[in-house]
Parts: structure tokens; sequence; C-alpha cells
């Protein structure tokens, strides 16, 4: 493993898992608002109940997500300083308002865990956790923001190997940071809901507390059902976008080599890197086409139209696609039981039900993380596409191959204590709660 | 603008120094203490930094992001040639965040409390230790960079500017910072025994203080590190420094009358005194590489970014501000404060 293979996984293990972290920490606090409201609007005991709950939940999240997002903050510049060298200026914008879109966060949390008794005002206390909801999503839209910018690169001229002219708010509103944010915070609250519904199906499944845990159920599939119908829509923003702007990651997701009129879309496929072949694969005719230029004739370039050295990793990039594309067309079939199931209220009787849905539980991360993969993934060989390789901005310093397996073990020692104690947390709700 | 910048800089250090220091001083407070007052000990750090620890650490963040934005010739410096003090300080806030964290909400309290209480108090002496020997390594003139010495070796490059006398005796001298600080903070909040216990700690950091910062002149001297010889020659600076060793007369003095609160005004006078001292006879020329003096403005970025970036600093910041005050208000931080002034 080399210092580029190396600082790759670092990064690689370090986001992947503060994505989980940071979604979770992001979307739950809107969960336990809505809960907190009902409590404040109906004075029934069980939201009560449910809000505390989740709160501790939300705490150890956030915090997770506040660590290992600082530890990212960092390990920008430990690993990439090329990067930083030259785009830190340039992307300073996103980054330092999200520093206070973090800070009024950290606020409102003091606000809101510690104000039960303190706070006088019910309402000011509701309105102190809604902040927390509010300003996690704008960091998430703005962080993301910054990423957009690696694949749409603007807000300033670049010539023989110097950045001139930088325009940080041209940078900021770079043409991918739309398209990019929509699909990531959906992503966020139908991976968060689906797996938060997705415990408290499980403790139905296993007939334990059954009102109070339904209650919990519905309010976070609400949100993840609703997230999971409308993403497809983003998603067809961000593909063409993609196809507009980096048609090689295009071609790479599809793993589609000749350039041709009235492309295919492939259903799963088998890729050989070395012959350009695709095998095993299911092919849906001038759909690739269609869902790239709105147009089952147009022309869509492939891989060969592009020069080897500029290449992503093909496999990859079409396996986390094929994986995050199935995966979130079968949330989008949960989220219609979903629906369906609150009008046929017998469905809840059915303990086959409750399984679905504690199965349903990772998908959204899955898809979530493979979503990821294809972003980043698909960028190689660039940091900044067409401006600089990722080998370019790597650091000097020896020894990452030992940081890397450093950082990997903290990350699975964290996750797992994470595992333990919200196994605890359930437990103990489950023995405490007064609520059948 | 840039002076803007580099004020929210500076006053994003200092603020960090204090709040985020004082958290990490509580830590080093139930380290250091007794097994009889440990458990009061908890509790007062609880009381004291629960609801603002997370809002105290942003703080860093900002200063992070101001560098890497505005002073990339800085921050280059700091992620490549002190990639493991800093790697070594994110252990410890990784460390500490969560151990904080998980001994209030883990659900069951039982043995693992233990372990949390440990990992807390061992990364709050750690964290600000090294915090310290990165600061010490900067200024030290002992980093040397690619550009000038490509074949030297990796124990000289990465390692021994961080790992040398002066820059642990500055890691200690502000854990030491970090510990009075915290101590003199928490007397003001008991009444009981406890008091003279913090009193003693406080003084027992106060020569730790005192004696690092000593180690720290004497090899400035020996090394010819010019930062600190700088300010021997500066009258600001100096004066800046006799404000703050004298203010400790009177410090001591109002400590054992229980005026809590001129207390922790003289404190946080203290620590800026400390903290402009070197700044004012050094600046703008802050970091040595290669031997030769570095500024802060070399290489800054280029002005739509500074505006930009101070504009963003100062909508940020009435955003921030109010509600940060409200928070400090809400849970009695201040509520001392004003109690006095009546």
């Amino acid at each position: 493993m080399d210092t580029l293979e190396a600082a790759r996984l670092q990064m690689a293990t370090s986001l992947g898992f503060h994505i989980v972290f940071a979604c979770i920490g992001m979307v739950m606090p809107f969960f336990m608002i809505v809960a907190h409201y009902r409590w404040l609007k109906t004075g029934k005991q069980a939201y009560l109940d449910l809000t505390k709950a989740w709160q501790r939940g939300v705490a150890i999240f956030f915090v997770t997500g506040a660590v290992s997002g600082t530890m990212l903050s960092f390990e920008l510049g430990l690993l990439w300083p090329g990067f930083m060298k030259h785009a830190g200026p340039i992307i300073g914008m996103p980054f330092s308002l999200e520093g206070a879109a973090f800070f009024v966060e950290a606020v409102a949390f003091g606000f809101y865990l510690y104000g039960w008794k303190k706070l006088r005002n019910k309402w000011f206390h509701w309105f102190t956790g809604l902040i927390i909801g509010v300003s996690g999503v704008a960091s998430g839209i703005l962080v993301v923001a910054a990423n957009g910018w690696m694949n749409a690169p603007s807000g300033f001229v670049f010539e023989d190997g110097v950045f001139s002219q930088i325009d940080p708010v041209g940078a900021l509103m770079n043409p991918a940071w739309f398209t990019q944010s929509l699909h990531m915070t959906l992503a966020a609250f139908a991976s968060t809901g689906f797996a938060v519904a997705g415990i408290h199906a499980y403790q139905i499944w296993r007939g334990r507390k059954k009102e109070i845990h339904f209650f919990a159920f519905k309010i976070a599939l609400l949100f993840g059902s609703i997230a999971a119908l409308l993403q497809p829509i983003s998603g067809d923003l961000s593909a063409k976008d993609v196809a507009e702007r980096q048609p090689v990651k295009l071609a790479a997701m599809e793993a589609h080599y000749e350039t041709m009129e009235g492309a295919p879309i492939f259903l799963g496929g088998i890729v050989d890197e070395e012959t350009g072949t695709v095998s095993h694969k299911l092919e849906l005719p001038g759909l690739l086409s269609f869902l790239a230029f709105g147009d089952f004739n147009a022309k869509v370039r492939g891989l060969n139209d592009f020069p080897k050295e500029e290449h992503p990793p093909i496999g990859i990039t079409h396996y986390a696609f094929q994986v995050m594309v199935g995966l979130g067309s079968l949330m989008m079939l949960a989220a219609l039981i979903y629906f369906w199931s609150l009008k046929k209220t017998k469905l809840h009787d059915k303990k086959f039900f409750w399984l679905f849905f504690t199965l349903m539980a990772p998908a959204g991360f899955l898809a979530l993380e493979a979503g990821w993969t294809v972003t980043e993934v698909g960028r190689q060989p660039w940091i900044i596409h067409g401006i600089m390789r990722t080998s370019e901005a790597v650091t000097p310093v020896p020894g990452i191959q030992v940081t890397f397996f450093m950082y990997l073990a903290i990350y699975v020692v964290l996750a797992t204590a994470i595992w333990w104690l919200m196994q605890r947390q359930i437990r103990v709700f489950n023995q405490e709660t007064t609520i059948s | 603008m840039s002076w803007i910048v580099l004020a929210f800089l500076g006053v994003a250090t200092f603020l960090y120094a204090i709040l985020g220091g004082a958290d990490y001083g509580v830590g080093v407070l139930e380290l250091l203490s007794g097994k009889a007052s440990r458990e009061k000990t908890k509790a007062h750090a609880y009381r004291v930094i629960g609801p603002v620890w997370e809002a105290n650490h942003v703080w860093l963040i900002i200063v992070a992001v101001i560098l890497w934005v505005a002073f990339p010739v800085y921050f280059n410096a700091v992620m490549i040639y002190l990639h493991f003090p800093i790697t070594l300080i994110l252990l410890g806030i990784i460390g500490r965040g969560v151990a904080f964290v998980f001994r209030h909400y883990d659900a069951v309290k039982d043995g693992s409390q233990q372990f949390y209480d440990r990992l807390f108090r061992w990364s709050s002496i750690w964290t600000p230790f090294f915090l310290g020997a990165t600061f010490g390594a900067l200024v030290s003139g002992e980093m040397i960079t690619l550009d000038s010495q490509p074949d030297a070796t990796f124990y000289a490059m990465y390692i021994a500017p961080w790992t040398s006398v002066f820059s642990l005796a500055t890691g200690a001298f502000f854990t030491g910072l970090c510990g009075f600080n915290a101590a003199v903070f928490l007397i003001g909040e008991t009444s009981d025994d406890q008091q003279l216990r913090y009193r003693i700690k406080a003084r027992s950091f106060n020569l730790i203080i005192v004696f690092s910062g000593l180690v720290v002149l004497v090899v400035s001297l020996l090394n010819e590190v010019t930062f600190i010889l700088n300010m021997l020659t500066s009258p600001a600076s100096l004066a800046a420094i006799f404000l703050a060793t004298l203010l400790l007369y009177p410090l001591w003095q109002q400590l054992g009358k229980g005026h809590q609160v001129r207390v922790r005004f003289m404190v946080v006078i203290q620590m800026f005194l400390i903290m402009t001292a070197p700044v004012l006879a050094n600046f703008p020329e802050l970091v040595t590489l290669d031997g030769e003096a570095v500024s802060i403005l070399d290489g800054i970025a280029p002005d739509a970014v500074i505006q930009t970036l101070g504009w963003a600093l100062l909508v940020g910041s009435v955003l921030i501000l109010p509600g940060l005050y409200h928070l400090l208000k809400s849970f009695g931080m201040i509520k001392s404060l004003e109690k006095d002034a009546l």
C-alpha cells in the first residue's frame, strides 16, 4: 500500500463513518421535536418518554458526529495538503459558514439538553430543538456544497497551474451544489428514517411495549418514506447533471464503454476492466440515453472515448451505483407499503410486516454509502475534477499506512461502542416506560 | 479587512484557550483529585461545563478554518510537519468528547463508568499538553521543511521539533494554565471543604506554570529561540508579562477573601496578557521555519477571499454571540457575576 492508497483509504474510512453519525445527528432532532410537539399538545406521557429516549440517542450521535467532523476538518489538511493549499481559500466560504451553523447548533443543543427544568417557557425549549435540526441540515448542505465544488470546480481562473481571480461566492454556488445537497439531504432523511423505524419495528416484532414503539415507528417512517419517494426525482436531476459535466463518471457508473446513440442501461453486469467488457447483464435499450438526456436516441459517450489515465475504477463505481439504485427502489416500495398500511391497519397485526421493516433498517445507510462511493470513486483520478489529480494533493509525510489502521481501529471501536450503548438505551427504555 | 480576519483569529484562539482550556482543566483536576473528592469534582465538572462544552470546542474549528482559508502557508506547515502531534490531539479530542457524553448518557450506570472516567481524565491532560507542544514546535525554530532539506531524516523532520525540551515545556505550561484556570473557576462554584482542595490545586498549578515557564525561558536562552528572546527586548511585551506576574498577588489575596468573581476576571486578564505578550513582540512573524521567521501575512489569501471571510465571520458572530451569551447566562455561568455586581 503506498501513501496515496493509504491516504485514500483513511479518508474513505473517516468519511464513511462520519456520514452515518452526522446523518443521524442531523435528522433525529426532527423526530425528537415531532414527539416533543405532540407531548406539548396532548400531554400524553408516551410522547414525553419517547422524546427523552430519542434525546439520549441524539446526544450520543451529535457528539460522535461532532468529534468525527472535527477530525475530518483536520484530516483534509493532514492528508491532502496540496489540495488545501490551493482549494482552501477558494472553498473556505462553505466551510466558514458551516462552522457558524455548527456553532449555532452547539449552542441550541446546550439549551435543549439542559433546559428541561431550567427554561420556563416550554415553547422556547421546543424551539431550541427545532434550531438544532435546522442548523444541522444547513451544515450538511454547506459541506456537500464544498464537495460539489470538487466535482464542478468554479469561481476561479486556472492558468499554468495558478489559481487566480478567486470568487468564493461563485465557488460556493458551483453548478453541482444544489443537486448534490438535495440528494444528500433526502438520503439522510430516508436512511435515518428507515434505520430508526427499523429499530422500533424490531421491538414490536419481538412483542415489546407495542404502543409506544408504534408511535416512534410512525414518526420516523413518515420522514423516511416521504424522502424515499422524493429521492428518484433528485436522483434524476443528479444524473442529468453528471451526464453533462462528468461524462466519464456517468460512463463508469453505467459501465458504458462504447459511445453510441440509444444507449442501453445495464442491470447487474460484471465488469472486466482489462478487456473493457461487461458480462452477465440485463440490457434495457435506449434507457441510458433517455435518463441522461431525456431522449431515447441521444448519444452517450462511452469510456473508450476518454484516455485510460482519466478513467476512475470502473467496477467499483458501477457496482456501487447498482447497489444504490437497487436499495433506493426497494425503499420506495417499502414507503408505499407503509402508506398503504396506514389505511389497511390489519397489516399491523401481522408479524411479517414488522419483520420486513426490521430487515429494511440498514437499507438506507447501505444505499447512502454506495452513493458516496459513486461520487468519490467516480471522480478519480481527480481530487478537483479536471484541475488537480488526487496524487498531486497527497501529503509527503511517511507512515500514513500506520495512521490508516489506527483510524480504522478507532472508528470500529467507536461504532461498536455506540451499538452497545444503543442496545442498553432500548433495554432500559423498555423497562422504565409505563406505557404498554 | 485582513485586520478583522486577524482579530477573529486572535479572539477565537484566546477564547479557545480560556473556555476550552478550562474544560480540559476540569478533567485534569478530576485526574489529580484524591479518591474522596473525585466524585464531587466530577459533579461540579458536569454542572459547570455540561451545557457549554460542545460550544467551547467549536472555537478550535473556527481557528482551523480561518487558518486554512486565509493563511494557507501556516496551515500547510502545521498540517505537513506537525502531522503526528495533530493526530495525537485528535485522538485526545475524540476520547474526551465521547467519554464525557457516554458517562452521562449511558442508560445503565455500571462498571463501564470507570472506563469512561479514566478515558475522560487522561485525554483531558493529554490534549492540552500536545496542543502546547505543537505550538511550541511552531515557534521553537526547530522545524525544517522539505524545501530546504529534502534529505532530512524522518525523525529530524517530523518528530524532533515537537519532542524537544522547549516544546514539551510549552506543553506543560499550557496544561498548567488550563488546570489553574479550571481550579480558580471551580472555587467559585462551591462553598464547602471542596473549596480548600481547589485552592490547593490552584496553587500547585501555579507552581507548575512558573516552573515550566522558567524551563521555557532557560532553553530559549540556551538555544536562542528568538520567539521568546524577542519578548525580552520588547517593552510592550515585557510590560504584559510583568503585569501578569504582578496580578498574581492580588489574585491570591482576593481568592483568600472569597471574591470569586473578581478572581475570575483577573485570571482572564492574566491569560490575555500571557497570550498577547509573545504576539506583541513578534507580530507578524509568529512562526519559524528553516530557521527563518515567517510572517503570517506571507501568502495571505487573495483579497476577494479575505473580504468574504471577514463578512462571513462578522455575520456569523452576530448570529452566534447573543445565543452563546444567553446560554452561558441561563446556566449560571454569568449569574454569579451579576450577583456580585448588585
